[in-house]
């Protein structure tokens, strides 16, 4: 019984881990480009990013399990490959990633717009190369919001429910992740089960609040906030 | 030494810019949005051009025709822009260092040291560009790309933020700066006594093109055309015609004025080839006379505006279809002694009055 709890823990932590990691250089990639993307097909590109915040995640559910389903494109590409998606560990990656992936794109996206571009002009004429330009400028200056996707984008992988449950299930040890144990012994009337997972969630969700605050709070961009408040005035 | 002669497409108008400068300072004048900062930034390899080339000493940065396009890191120009675009996230000593990589860093303190020192922004090293005012910011902007020791230096309207007396400062540090800097600096700015200054020429440029590149005194003197003329503070500007000229003196009249005025001929105007054209005097070059003579006309005085230096006076010329103000700039116990309503004989001296291309030639 000791173990019950611990199960949905030890998959949660590692689908948030996994899935927040590869939301957040996905998603700063994807926003570096698209901040920079000005073609004719920019606002349905940002669109189609976008949808799976705004869709039920049970919709997006189905969308994913006709992509990685048998008969679904990606789905027979892994078939062939030996392998599938459908109720299994990584299952549970892939809807944290599709359900967080807009938070981390559209706050990111926003920071790098803030740049100003003539900072970044300035680090090039200084004899920067562009990956210098973009970590040693256009990230810090982002940064916090950058941060703040990340910490969108992790809560929102740790609460995942509806897509996961259509996509990878409720099988124990395996795919049950804490808010989909959590429902399932909340049915079964294991209180206790529920209550102990409810408290789990809320450390976690406070604790990380806390260390991402604290992070971000000791970057140096305090100055940069009150450069922006000071350029503001005049 | 720069040579520029770059095309671009842009979305309000057409760049054709064709200059070249040789260890110098060249002010760049015209109204914003004419292609002043664009062209910087061509030079600087931020933007490119459609074609052209574009050479800095002995190195080609850009060539259309043999697909040379350095990029802005690689070209040695070092850019100051208007809002100074310094790191926030960085200390002074960060920004001006931060075109050092790391294997060059050995020595690079005291030229810090150095650099900080010749700035005058000593005692700042540690601050971030949020605690520094708009002076300070500037200096630093100005200190880091110095300290990249670039063989070109583009200011884009350098000291647009500051206050007037900071402002002053800056331009003298500026100038002797210049003068132990081996390479040409491009000055960009919209302030025309700025601009005259500190370049020892003058580009204008008007909608993405160079109207005039002279000598200072050269466009002072004998500005190209209506922008030139009122951007140099020429502000009679007239519409007239061309009587007849010898080699020494033209015969104008004013449009709708019935005499003939006198012009010293000082360079060769191209006259063949219009005979309408505009005539301009400066307010302080109009002449108030009581004797009757050769290049005078008649007005009544309509305004006197009194200014800090010295007063406006605005008169209606006489004997005109049409209207024509005249603006004469006096002293201000002249201006005392004249009232609205009066009649006045204006001077117009022949070696003041210019002339330039009509807008239509």
């Amino acid at each position: 019984m000791t173990e019950s709890y611990l199960l949905p823990l030890w998959i949660s932590l590692k689908t948030v881990a996994a899935a927040t990691v590869i939301t957040f250089f996905l998603g700063i990639a994807v926003a570096r480009w698209m901040s920079r993307y000005h073609g004719r097909a920019k606002h349905l590109i940002d669109g189609l990013f976008i949808l799976p915040m705004v869709l039920p995640p049970t919709v997006v559910g189905v969308g994913l399990l006709l992509l990685f389903g048998k008969n679904g494109p990606l789905g027979q590409l892994l078939l062939a490959l030996g392998t599938t998606i459908v109720f299994s560990w990584p299952a549970t990656v892939i809807t944290a990633i599709v359900v967080s992936f807009p938070l981390m794109y559209m706050t990111a996206r926003g920071a790098f717009e803030q740049v100003e571009p003539n900072i970044e002009d300035a680090a090039r004429t200084l004899g920067a190369s562009e990956w210098k330009v973009f970590w040693t400028v256009t990230m810090p200056m982002a940064w916090p919001g950058i941060a703040a996707g990340l910490v969108l984008a992790f809560a929102r992988s740790l609460g995942e429910f509806g897509a996961t449950l259509m996509l990878a299930g409720n099988i124990p040890g395996k795919t049950a992740t804490i808010p989909v144990a959590l429902y399932f012994a909340y049915q079964a009337g294991d209180m206790n089960q529920a209550w102990i997972l409810v408290f789990i969630t809320l450390a976690i969700a406070f604790s990380s609040l806390a260390i991402l605050a604290y992070w971000r709070g000791r970057r140096p961009n305090r100055k940069h906030v009150r450069l922006l408040g000071a350029r503001s005035q005049d | 030494m720069l040579e520029v002669r770059i095309k671009k497409e842009l979305s309000g108008f057409n760049l054709a810019v064709d200059l070249a400068t040789d260890k110098e300072i060249l002010s760049i004048l015209g109204p914003s949005g004419s292609g002043k900062t664009m062209t910087l930034k061509c030079i600087a390899g931020l933007v490119r051009p459609d074609e052209g080339y574009i050479r800095l000493n002995d190195q080609v940065l850009y060539d259309s025709r043999k697909g040379i396009n350095l990029p802005a890191r690689q070209r040695r120009v070092g850019f100051v822009f208007q809002n100074y675009a310094l790191f926030p996230h960085l200390t002074v000593q960060e920004n001006i260092a931060y075109g050092i990589s790391s294997s060059q860093r050995t020595g690079v303190k005291t030229q810090i040291a150095e650099m900080i020192d010749k700035m005058h922004i000593n005692g700042l090293e540690d601050r971030y560009p949020g605690q520094l005012s708009s002076g300070q910011q500037q200096r630093v902007a100005l200190a880091r790309s110095l300290f990249q020791k670039p063989e070109t230096l583009l200011l884009d309207e350098p000291f647009s933020a500051l206050d007037t007396h900071r402002k002053e400062g800056l331009e003298y540090e500026l100038l002797s700066l210049q003068r132990n800097f081996s390479g040409d600096m491009l000055f960009v700015t919209h302030d025309v006594g700025q601009g005259y200054k500190m370049g020892t020429r003058i580009a204008v440029f008007e909608s993405g093109k160079i109207v005039q590149c002279d000598v200072k005194k050269t466009v002072l003197d004998e500005p190209a055309n209506r922008t030139v003329a009122r951007l140099m503070g020429v502000k009679n500007l007239i519409e007239s015609e061309v009587i007849a000229s010898d080699d020494s003196t033209i015969s104008i009249r004013f449009q709708g004025l019935e005499k003939n005025l006198k012009l010293r001929r000082t360079k060769n105007y191209g006259l063949s080839e219009y005979r309408r054209v505009i005539a301009g005097i400066r307010p302080e070059h109009v002449e108030i006379t009581a004797e009757p003579g050769e290049n005078i006309v008649q007005g009544v005085v309509s305004r006197i505006v009194e200014g800090v230096n010295y007063a406006s006076c605005f008169l209606q010329l006489n004997e005109v279809k049409g209207s024509i103000y005249i603006e004469v700039s006096l002293a201000k116990a002249d201006a005392a002694l004249i009232h609205e309503g009066q009649l006045l004989h204006l001077r117009l001296p022949p070696d003041r009055l210019i002339m330039m291309k009509s807008d239509s030639a």
